[in-house]
């Protein structure tokens, strides 16, 4: 999990005419694609509006440079907390519908209806939608880009904050991480291994998540007396430099939210059905 | 009157260990300090004192002539700027230029200001071209630097380092030590800082404090200190390499003048030289 943000990291400085765009162009897009899909009600509408903001979605990774198997990745590691919530709507009636049909009846009186898997297939497409978006987003923008885009379209600077040290902080545990655990192969410890007992494998594991929190609450009051040797007060909040938009970010700012708000427009009034 | 100056300044741990014992110290405008001392001497928490970090058990640390109070806590903390051993500590912002801005920010200066002070900052520690990195793509070195320009960006009085050169490779050190010299001789800052490598202080300071146990052991110009090897033993250290090599030659009936510094010690070599040729 830890390396993965390295791997993410590693994506975000690449070079791309996706890459280059200015934070904001890309946080303003993204989020209007994700209130477009969010926004459409619960109805077979959905394939179709999902479908054409997919389409865009796949014209902008294609343009980003990335290839394929990091948004597959990213999203295998996403699809989980999702998946979890859609399967169980199949089971379940919902106040979409007034009448189900049950097509699938199992023990203990549980029923797969007609009308709930539709409705869990249409809330796989909302997601799916939204989480390709931030996986572009995330994938395209560094972190302290995304920050300062944020703080920038105006995110409350007490947030940027401490956003910005949650950010900073992750990369510090995550090479404390990488050095413990290091550590502990240097030594010839695998807590998988069958050939020391598993009481004393669980032990050392605990100690060293032990050690990890007494050095992240160490780590955070040095940190805390750092920044109040530089004046830090309730009034603190982190520097964002102002920077207007060049001609090309607000040329695609334009094109994008066309695209993103006349999809779902044209599918509902039926000009558009892909599906 | 001093810029800093504690008296009797004693600080016990909250487990009961004493940090601090009576500690007497002046900074005076302008000067060039080096605190020596072995690990657990005190050093740390003696600088943690400078700018209200840690409160005094009992004594007083006045700042400019007055003691630290929760009212002029800011001002003190804009005046003296304390420098922490490890950078990871310091550098809390996602990127370099907004870390270094962070200070000025506080200060409550407009933006103009803020980025004239960052871009004049990192100029002065040669870092102005990395201002959009990230603090963990940066080495050990650079992140020190950051650290420093993090401080200077507040223009304090008093710069106060912990273990500058910890971690740092020899051309690392030589940059620090020539920047920390232009930054008392340039900007007439004044420069408080700790170290294990002896080497290193001459170099840099003109005045030295020798602490061990929480108290204030010895203190004195290079000569005082550097010529009581009792003295340094006792707080186990040892000789810069310059006395030590002219002490060792003086033992083979060289006659040559003692020196500190790298300077003084090249005078000394081509005087002795001359002399005998």
């Amino acid at each position: 999990m830890i390396e993965d943000l390295f791997l993410i990291e590693k994506q975000t400085y690449r070079d791309s005419f996706i890459h280059r765009l200015d934070a904001r162009v890309k946080i303003i897009i993204s989020f209007a694609a994700i209130i477009a899909m969010v926004a459409v009600p619960y109805s077979t509408t959905v394939y179709s509006v999902g479908s054409l903001l997919i389409i865009f979605f796949l014209v902008l990774w294609v343009f980003s440079r990335l290839p394929p198997s990091v948004y597959i990745w990213r999203l295998v590691m996403v699809l989980p907390f999702g998946i979890f919530i859609i399967v169980a709507q199949i089971f379940f009636t919902n106040p979409h519908y007034a009448v189900f049909h049950p097509i699938v009846t199992l023990p203990l009186n549980i029923h797969i209806y007609a009308e709930s898997v539709e409705f869990a297939t249409i809330l796989l497409v909302k997601f799916l939608v939204c989480i390709s978006f931030i996986i572009l987003l995330s994938s395209t923008t560094k972190m302290q880009d995304l920050l300062e885009g944020a703080g920038r379209l105006g995110f409350p600077p007490e947030f940027s904050l401490i956003m910005g040290l949650m950010i900073r902080y992750l990369f510090v545990f995550a090479y404390m991480y990488r050095k413990v655990t290091e550590a502990l192969e240097t030594r010839c410890f695998n807590p998988l291994s069958r050939e020391i007992p598993w009481k004393y494998r669980i032990r050392m594991l605990g100690y060293t998540i032990g050690t990890m929190f007494v050095r992240a609450y160490e780590q955070g009051e040095r940190t805390y007396y750092a920044m109040l040797c530089r004046g830090y007060d309730r009034d603190s909040r982190l520097f964002i430099r102002k920077k207007p938009l060049v001609p090309g970010d607000w040329c695609f700012l334009v094109c994008g939210m066309v695209v993103v708000v006349a999809a779902p427009i044209l599918v509902w009034f039926d000009i558009i059905r892909l599906i | 009157m001093h810029l800093i100056e504690t008296r009797d300044l004693t600080y016990v741990y909250p487990g009961g260990v004493t940090g601090l014992d009576g500690v007497n110290f002046i900074a005076p405008r302008n000067a060039r300090i080096a605190v020596i001392g072995a690990n657990g001497a005190g050093k740390s928490t003696l600088f943690k004192h400078f700018n209200g970090i840690m409160k005094p058990t009992s004594g007083q640390v006045l700042v400019h002539g007055e003691p630290i109070t929760r009212a002029n806590i800011r001002e003190v903390r804009k005046m003296v700027g304390v420098v922490f051993q490890n950078a990871d500590d310091q550098i809390f912002s996602p990127t370099v230029e907004q870390d270094v801005a962070f200070g000025p920010t506080n200060l409550g200066l407009d933006e103009e200001t803020v980025q004239h002070r960052v871009q004049e900052a990192l100029r002065m520690v040669g870092m102005e071209d990395r201002a959009t990195r990230v603090p963990h793509h940066l080495s050990g070195g650079e992140k020190k630097r950051v650290a420093i320009a993090g401080i200077i960006a507040m223009e304090p009085q008093v710069l106060v380092l912990d273990e500058p050169t910890a971690g740092l490779d020899p051309q690392g050190v030589s940059d620090l030590v020539g920047f920390i010299n232009s930054l008392s001789r340039t900007y007439g800052m004044t420069v408080i800082f700790s170290t294990h490598d002896v080497s290193l202080v001459p170099e840099i300071a003109e005045y030295v404090y020798v602490m061990g146990g929480g108290k204030i052991v010895a203190r004195g110009n290079m000569s005082d200190i550097f010529e009581k090897d009792e003295l340094l033993t006792s707080v186990r250290l040892d000789l810069p390499c310059i006395p030590k090599l002219i002490r060792s030659l003086w033992e083979h009936g060289i006659e040559i003048d003692m020196a500190y510094t790298q300077k003084d010690a090249e005078s000394a070599f081509l005087r002795a030289f001359r002399g005998s040729g």
